[in-house]
């Protein structure tokens, strides 16, 4: 029955995640309004964010809880270089998602030989001076002011100005994340991380050399946010500190928390539940940062590995050392 | 020279603040063996208690002391609940991710309830200026430090002296040596994190007579000043805890004074970068529980 069952699915699996980039890709053909296209946007661009956060949380199993520096960085490195110098966005692209990640190579660099919670305060902190770098660093950043009238990248003829353009780049983004993402998980770097995950003393008996792959993972993980930070910046047009505080630090991180740890597809799903939810909750205004707190306890409560996690990963959590007690009872 | 002595006073203040931050951070992490994310939330929630007892009932500061004190260990008991208790087997990331999501939780509802807005705090201490010699001491500071030294002394009564503060060691030291001599553990923990949380409230009021003003958004911070000092200790010695948060105060405000007040939260972050490099595991050579 279940052969069978996969013989009628196979097709679909084949195909289905390329039917699936066809109809986003005719979406905005589709959609009328604008309002909707922002939203898709915003999905998009944080379904990539969050997947970055989640190669560095889910899939090596450290906590970076300041994701939203990396993002700042990528912003700004964007933002400056194109209005100070008029470099093309197409090449401030990866420069902006160089910088993060050495910059994130800056940040695991005293940790790598330590437990998860001092990585993820210095993260946090780490995140908070870049925004108060961010602040009152006025001569380059433009301080509380921020950064006006940012170029739109241009490519041949087209200008992307507006959202219905603009949502391309962030599809294009997100693919190339994905596909990306989806090779290196399944290659020896991919492995060694999740060899990290489950149990650092052992993938470290095992020949892994757990520094240096840890340092890679943030790398990768921080440069994915930059890139996504510097394709922010000219669809907003305008940037100033305030976007990259904690607090978006911690909704990036409960997006991936919702999706799911550790799965390639979870983040996607993390970010349309939290963007769709942010705009049904819109009505109730403050209310709406304790519901995403309330959420992130009740998924650690009820389901900590995600709406999409596997519950025999390590991140599941209660589970598994029900099972294993089990075990031990027979 | 004269400034700098100054500042140096100011410091000093400033860290036995951070001291006794450190020290409630310092218990919470050592008793319970699980890392705290809302402890900069109990610390404002401890603030805006003193300060609604200061406008309710009147300007004293033991009154101060008791309702930020218990309104911190009802806390407290909250976080203990929702974000500890189911937990004890878990991966440690699951209950480290359910305190920051209390953390969202009480800081949003903090902005809801108290309003975004910096508050003034009351006039509790009819400040006066002393001068010995060259040093400028005014009332305040004569108050924080006061408090903090008591509370401190207080606390290490508590821990050596008294049978749950032996308790609390005990569960500190090795949580299932503890339970098989017949100590309940769960509800130790659940003492020793509220100690620490209510010690955590007290230094929050005494930072915000400090400063004379309290913001429902002043918790991020401090929570993270908190765990630097701490790191000193390894995040579970007592004792050295103390001794980081005053050497954080003092680089704090030496730091201020070379360059500009915005920087102030950088300079904890380049001492907790330094102490990681230097020696990570703390100064205090305590084998067995770590975090």
């Amino acid at each position: 029955m279940k052969d069978k069952l996969y013989g009628v699915l196979a097709p679909v699996k084949k195909y289905g995640l390329f039917v699936a980039i066809g109809i986003l890709a005719l979406l905005p053909m589709v959609v009328s309004k604008t309002y909707i296209l922002g939203l898709l946007c915003r999905v998009l661009m944080y379904a990539t964010l969050a997947g970055s956060l989640n190669v560095i949380n889910g899939y090596s199993g450290q906590m970076c809880i300041g994701h939203a520096g990396f993002f700042c960085i990528g912003s700004y490195v964007e933002a400056i270089l194109a209005t100070r110098m008029g470099i093309s966005f197409w090449v401030l692209l990866p420069l902006a998602g160089a910088a993060a990640a050495l910059m994130g190579l800056f940040v695991a660099l005293p940790t790598l030989k330590m437990r998860g919670v001092y990585l993820a305060i210095i993260t946090l902190g780490f995140s908070e001076i870049i925004r108060l770098l961010a602040l009152n660093w006025t001569d380059v950043t433009g301080g509380a002011m921020g950064i006006k009238n940012i170029p739109v990248p241009r490519l041949g003829g087209i200008e992307f100005s507006n959202a219905r353009t603009y949502y391309y780049i962030f599809l294009a983004i997100a693919v190339l994340f994905l596909f990306i993402t989806r090779r290196v998980i399944r290659s020896r770097l991919g492995r060694a991380w999740m060899s990290i995950r489950e149990d650092q003393l052992a993938a470290r008996s095992l020949g892994v050399n757990t520094p240096a792959y840890k340092a890679v993972n943030f790398m990768y993980g921080a440069f994915w946010a930059g890139i996504i930070g510097a394709a922010y910046a000219p669809y907003a047009r305008f940037i100033d500190s305030t976007i990259y505080t904690l607090d978006e630090g911690f909704n990036i991180l409960s997006m991936v928390i919702v999706g799911g740890m550790g799965t390639l597809t979870g983040p996607l799903a993390g970010s349309v539940v939290i963007n769709v939810l942010t705009e049904l909750l819109r009505p109730i205004g403050q209310w709406r940062m304790v519901a995403y707190g309330v959420l992130i306890i009740v998924m650690m409560w009820f389901r900590p590995q995600g709406l999409i996690g596997a519950s025999d990963s390590v991140l599941a959590g209660r589970d598994i050392k029900m099972k294993k007690s089990g075990e031990g009872a027979k | 020279m004269e400034y700098l002595l100054n500042q140096l006073v100011n410091g000093i203040c400033q860290g036995a603040i951070y001291a006794m931050m450190a020290i409630g951070y310092s218990v919470v992490v050592g008793v319970v063996g699980m890392v705290t994310f809302t402890h900069g939330e109990v610390i404002m929630i401890g603030a805006f208690a003193a300060y609604y007892a200061f406008e309710m009932a009147g300007n004293h500061i033991l009154l101060g002391i008791i309702f930020s004190f218990s309104a911190a260990w009802l806390v407290g008991v909250c976080v203990y609940k929702i974000c500890y208790e189911q937990f004890f087997n878990a991966p440690r990331n699951i209950s480290m991710l359910c305190t920051i999501g209390f953390s969202m939780v009480v800081k949003n509802l903090a902005q809801i309830v108290f309003g975004p807005n910096q508050k003034p705090m009351l006039n509790i201490v009819d400040n006066k200026i002393y001068k010995l010699g060259v040093v400028q001491i005014s009332t305040v500071q004569i108050v924080v430090v006061i408090t903090v030294v008591v509370s401190a002394t207080v606390l290490s009564f508590f821990f050596n002296k008294t049978r749950w503060g032996i308790r609390l060691r005990a569960v500190s030291q090795d949580k299932t040596a503890a339970y098989m001599v017949g100590v309940n553990v769960k509800r130790t923990a659940m003492v020793g994190n509220c100690v620490g949380c209510a010690l955590a409230g007290v230094s929050g009021m005494l930072l915000s007579i400090y400063y004379q003003t309290l913001q429902a958004t002043m918790g991020g911070s401090l929570g993270m000043k908190a765990f630097s000092s701490s790191v000193l200790g390894g995040l579970t010695d007592i004792r050295f805890s103390a001794l980081g948060g005053l050497c954080l105060g003092v680089i704090e405000t030496l730091g201020i004074t070379v360059s500009s007040a915005s920087f102030r939260d950088i300079f904890a972050f380049i001492f907790l970068i330094l102490m990681l490099l230097i020696r990570p595991e703390g100064f205090a050579s305590k084998k067995g529980a770590r975090p």
